[in-house]
């Protein structure tokens, strides 16, 4: 029955990020419009290219949407509603995190196209910049939370959210989580100015509709993620838990949308130079001051 | 008695074997690669049935991003990567299939007539578990894994720094071809 409901507000957060994508990137606010995109897109035709490799261009998509509602079952959105409370929670968002890589590189590469590939295979870079940005900030609020169980992440940031108690691991976690949901400015796997919509280029119909579900999922999970760990997951005054998990979820992701709209696209050698040798340094000095903070203030 | 935990590790066991198979009967390297990734998961949900949760996850995780970077090497070296040049790649057939062989007679042996000692019927705690492993690692094993990291660093930016052309030789073309030599060769002909 939670299983149900939560995935009933997922499929909800879906929708909302639609109308919020279209009104924020470009400035057209319609309730009706992720209807018919949706419609749309199941009703037209989906092409299947020349010679592809068949098994990766079907399941490619399919694995991106199971990885990002894998991920999402181990987040909190209320006292008790989760999907699975794992032991090693934290953890286990990363390991279904990493298949998004997987699902990229399979719908990268199965359609036996070059934009398709090249895009698959920027992904791989891209992960090399961002993943350790993901990793290390969840160290430090595990640090904080003496535990990897998501709801005890929450229950430790009932006096002091994350986000004020290491402000830096916050906004190295914001960064690296759109990328790795390839959302602008980090979009490179899908851009469409450079590589025709890379991964996504070769996809048409209800494979397409499949994938951006997944994407639009994965973002959801990781704004979703971000609220867990860094802003006080369903903890807030007045309102039921649960409400201000959704307010926190939306607010999250609207600023991922605004940050994006605002940016041009990262250079991939950019990307990596400055994750490697700014994030990185950051997220360790990160570790340090909270491991201090721990020491001083017990 | 056959439990529904039983089924579930023998499914998983099949199913790393077969994806073990898959890798050697394709010619795709990003299958070969993704086919050995998904055996290594199937290990890592035989880990989950058998409620060694951390081990799972973590042999589920890091399984990922190895076996993608392996990919990309792979595609980088062969020279068929796809596998649709019907380019026959295999060698020294007869030498691998007696290696394979006893290597698998061996793997069996070893499973069928070592001493496992008392069989644990009952797992412990998972929160429990990570702890232990946590303490294992930063106690009695320390040493251990520290040596490891830093041997594998080590290896990482030896690695590296041999692959990167020094600076010097680059700068100073000595062959005519670069648009550096051209100039100068104008130069002279004027």
């Amino acid at each position: 029955m939670t299983s149900l409901l939560i995935l009933l507000s997922l499929a909800f957060g879906v929708y909302l990020l639609a109308v919020l994508e279209a009104w924020i990137v470009n400035g057209r606010f319609q309730l009706s419009r992720p209807v018919y995109s949706a419609l749309a897109l199941l009703g037209r035709e989906s092409i299947i290219p020349r010679k592809p490799d068949l098994l990766f261009f079907e399941t490619g998509p399919i694995i991106l949407l199971i990885a990002a509602l894998l991920a999402a079952a181990v987040i909190p959105l209320a006292p008790g509603f989760i999907i699975a409370d794992l032991a090693t929670g934290a953890l286990f968002l990363n390991a279904a995190l990493a298949y998004v890589l997987v699902a990229l590189i399979m719908a990268g590469w199965g359609p036996n196209g070059a934009y398709a590939m090249i895009g698959g295979w920027r992904f791989l870079g891209q992960l090399i910049a961002y993943a350790m940005l993901i990793v290390m900030p969840i160290t430090a609020v595990a640090m904080r939370a003496e535990s990897l169980v998501t709801t005890e992440i929450v229950l430790s940031q009932s006096a002091v959210w994350n986000i004020f108690y290491q402000p830096l691991g916050f906004a190295l976690f914001f960064i690296a989580s759109m990328g790795l949901a390839f959302m602008p400015p980090f979009d490179m796997p899908t851009a469409k100015s450079e590589l025709a919509g890379g991964v996504e280029a070769e996809y048409s119909g209800f494979r397409l509709a499949i994938f951006r579900l997944g994407r639009m999922v994965l973002v959801i999970t990781l704004a979703a993620a971000t609220v867990t760990f860094y802003l006080g997951g369903w903890h807030g005054p007045g309102l039921a838990p649960w409400v201000w998990s959704a307010i926190k979820i939306l607010l999250v992701t609207a600023a991922m949308l605004l940050v994006g709209k605002y940016l041009p696209r990262i250079r991939e050698s950019d990307l990596l130079a400055w994750c490697w040798k700014l994030g990185i340094p950051l997220a360790l000095i990160n570790i340090f001051i909270v491991g201090i903070l721990l020491v001083v203030i017990p | 008695m056959i439990t529904a935990q039983a089924i579930f590790i023998g499914f998983f066991g099949i199913a790393a074997v077969w994806f073990g198979v898959v890798v050697f009967r394709t010619f795709s390297m990003v299958r070969s690669a993704i086919a050995l990734l998904f055996s290594q998961t199937a290990l890592g949900a035989m880990f989950l049935t058998m409620e060694v949760e951390f081990l799972g996850v973590l042999q589920i995780m890091m399984m990922a991003t190895e076996m993608s970077i392996m990919a990309i090497f792979m595609v980088m070296f062969m020279m068929d990567p796809g596998g649709m040049g019907e380019m026959d790649m295999t060698h020294q057939k007869q030498f691998s299939l007696t290696a394979g062989f006893i290597s698998f007679v061996g793997a069996v042996a070893v499973a069928v007539f070592i001493d496992w000692g008392p069989v644990s019927t009952v797992a412990v705690d998972s929160v429990e578990q990570t702890k232990a492993l946590g303490f294992e690692l930063l106690d009695r094993s320390m040493l251990i894994f520290e040596m490891a990291g830093i041997t594998i660093l080590t290896a990482m930016i030896a690695a590296t720094a041999v692959a990167i052309k020094p600076a010097s030789k680059t700068s100073q073309p000595k062959s005519s071809s670069t648009a550096h030599g051209d100039h100068q060769h104008k130069e002279q002909s004027k």
